[in-house]
């Protein structure tokens, strides 16, 4: 066989096969990152398995490092915290901000479809600023979603070693 | 004249470090003197690649920086009053890294970021592959230094094993590449694993190369575990006879990248004479040419299973591929890839 006609035959030969693997575990590219994604990674977890020696016979070294770790547990718990906090208001802010935007679009053209074209861009720019109030009350959110955010830096204090 | 190679990270297996070792080696032939250094460096390397701080450019010496990865130290060379050749190895998109390396991610994500940067400050800019090059709108090539004579001899019968009729050896599928999730490991496993169930129970894959992380190499494991219990061996660290014998007792190498910038790993396939089923993304058109079977789009594991069972079975389309592999192989010959060097080089000499 010629190898311009191999794909055409293996295509032929996998038309006529119906025994296909179940799906299962497949890699994927993550294009966009939904707001849930996000606030899963948000609050980041290090994981202390992932601290390795690259050096051969580096286990002595591992060993040292994951100890260091472990010594260093409380400020490294209190910058965890930290930064825990501080992407964590960042998503909610954003989230507030898509939602806003979206209302305030939807506001818009709502607007623009009332009769009257002279006046429906007052009107929509009323709508949107309807939706500007709505905006407040959901930076009010923002406000209480500061206070949940809160929450980290009020995690337990790890004691003295 | 004196060369200095800048990168921005050296490691002990990647490919990178590896061409600056060989252009090193020529350059020294040529009588060019200079220093490599790295902005990050491997403590695997030893001394080879010195911090990036001990770089020591006098007036008239030229800077080869090869760009893989963000590293922000380098913006300092690109400030040096010296002239730059910038070498772009191409970098993976980040998306393939977010849910399986953040870290790796980030550098991805950046390093495509800074890239134009260092493009613009560059006085002549090349890819290892025409791909490479175009995505900063330059034309010229300087390709992977690949000298196939460093991996010793194909097998005796014209390498890539014999094709397999009725009850000789277990067929041995072959990828090498680092376990990363843009290489697709896990769709190689699962075209492998239809390809033994319908015709090769016996058959074996084997997948080389180093993993992004720890966490990664467990999850494709415990995939193989899955899958193929006991079918599926992943190796890493080769020697480089090790990799020699693992290409010499494969029947195909089946590459299933998502991207490549260029695939080193296809012209050793081709020198042993192993067949390729690769899909056509990035460098690998070009560097695989008429000689590997390229999957269309919409080629699903299916397609590849029966793709496979073909190669392994079909010696005329074993022997046509292995004539225009010996091609491709001399089209990437040491001497015309040290020509294209010596060009860039020179013409930035003063």
């Amino acid at each position: 066989m010629k190898p311009e006609q191999a794909l055409a035959a293996a295509r032929a030969a996998a038309a006529k096969r119906d025994d296909e693997l179940a799906p299962g575990m497949a890699i994927e590219p993550t294009e966009r990152v939904s707001i849930e994604q996000l606030m899963e990674w948000a609050a980041i977890e290090p994981d202390v398995e992932l601290m390795v020696s690259t050096r051969r016979l580096g286990a002595p070294i591992t060993w040292f490092k994951r100890k260091l770790i472990h010594f260093m547990r409380q400020y490294l718990r209190e910058l965890q915290s930290q930064q825990t906090r501080f992407n964590l208001n960042v998503l909610i802010r954003t989230a507030e901000l898509e939602d806003r935007v979206a209302r305030l679009e939807e506001a818009r053209e709502q607007g623009a479809r009332k009769p009257g074209a002279g006046e429906s861009g007052a009107d929509g720019a009323g709508g949107a600023g309807g939706a500007d109030g709505a905006g407040e009350s959901a930076a009010d959110g923002a406000g209480g979603a500061g206070g949940a955010a809160a929450v980290s830096p009020a995690a337990p204090r790890t004691p003295d070693p | 004249m004196r060369v200095h190679q800048v990168l921005s990270g050296a490691g002990p297996y990647d490919a990178v470090t590896t061409q600056a070792f060989a252009f090193r080696a020529l350059f020294r032939a040529w009588g060019w003197d200079g220093r490599d250094v790295a902005a990050e460096i491997d403590p695997r390397v030893g001394s080879r690649i010195a911090p990036l701080r001990s770089l020591d450019a006098g007036p008239g010496d030229v800077l080869l920086i090869h760009y893989s990865a963000y590293a922000p130290k380098l913006r300092a060379v690109l400030d040096l009053p010296n002239r730059k050749l910038l070498l772009s190895h191409n970098i993976t998109p980040a998306r393939w890294f977010w849910d399986h390396d953040p870290q790796a991610a980030v550098v991805c994500a950046l390093g495509r970021k800074q890239l134009p940067q260092f493009a613009a400050a560059a006085d002549v800019v090349a890819g290892v592959s025409l791909y490479n090059a175009r995505e900063m709108g330059s034309e010229i090539v300087i390709p992977i230094l690949f000298d196939p004579a460093e991996l010793g001899a194909p097998r005796g019968d014209g390498g890539g094993g014999a094709a397999r009729a009725g009850g000789s050896a277990s067929p041995t599928i072959l990828f090498v590449g680092r376990l990363a999730p843009h290489k697709r490991q896990d769709a190689v496993m699962r075209a492998f694993e239809l390809y033994r169930r319908r015709h090769a129970p016996d058959a074996r894959l084997v997948l080389v190369g180093a993993p992004v992380n720890w966490a990664y190499d467990a999850a494709m494991r415990e995939l193989a575990m899955q899958l193929s219990p006991g079918a599926i061996t992943i190796e890493s660290g080769l020697e480089r006879e090790q990799l020699a014998e693992r290409y010499r007792s494969a029947q195909a190498f089946l590459c299933l990248s998502e991207h490549e910038g260029f695939c080193i790993p296809l012209l050793e396939a081709f020198h042993f004479g192993v067949p390729v089923i690769a899909r056509p993304v990035g460098g690998v058109p070009e560097v695989a040419g008429d000689a590997a079977l390229l999957l269309g789009e919409d080629d699903g594991e299916s397609v590849i299973a029966e793709l496979l069972a073909i190669v392994a079975t079909d010696g005329e389309l074993r022997a046509t591929l292995r004539e225009r592999a010996a091609e491709r192989v001399a089209a990437y010959a040491p001497e015309p890839t040290a020509r294209a060097l010596r060009q860039a080089v020179e013409s930035l000499a003063r």
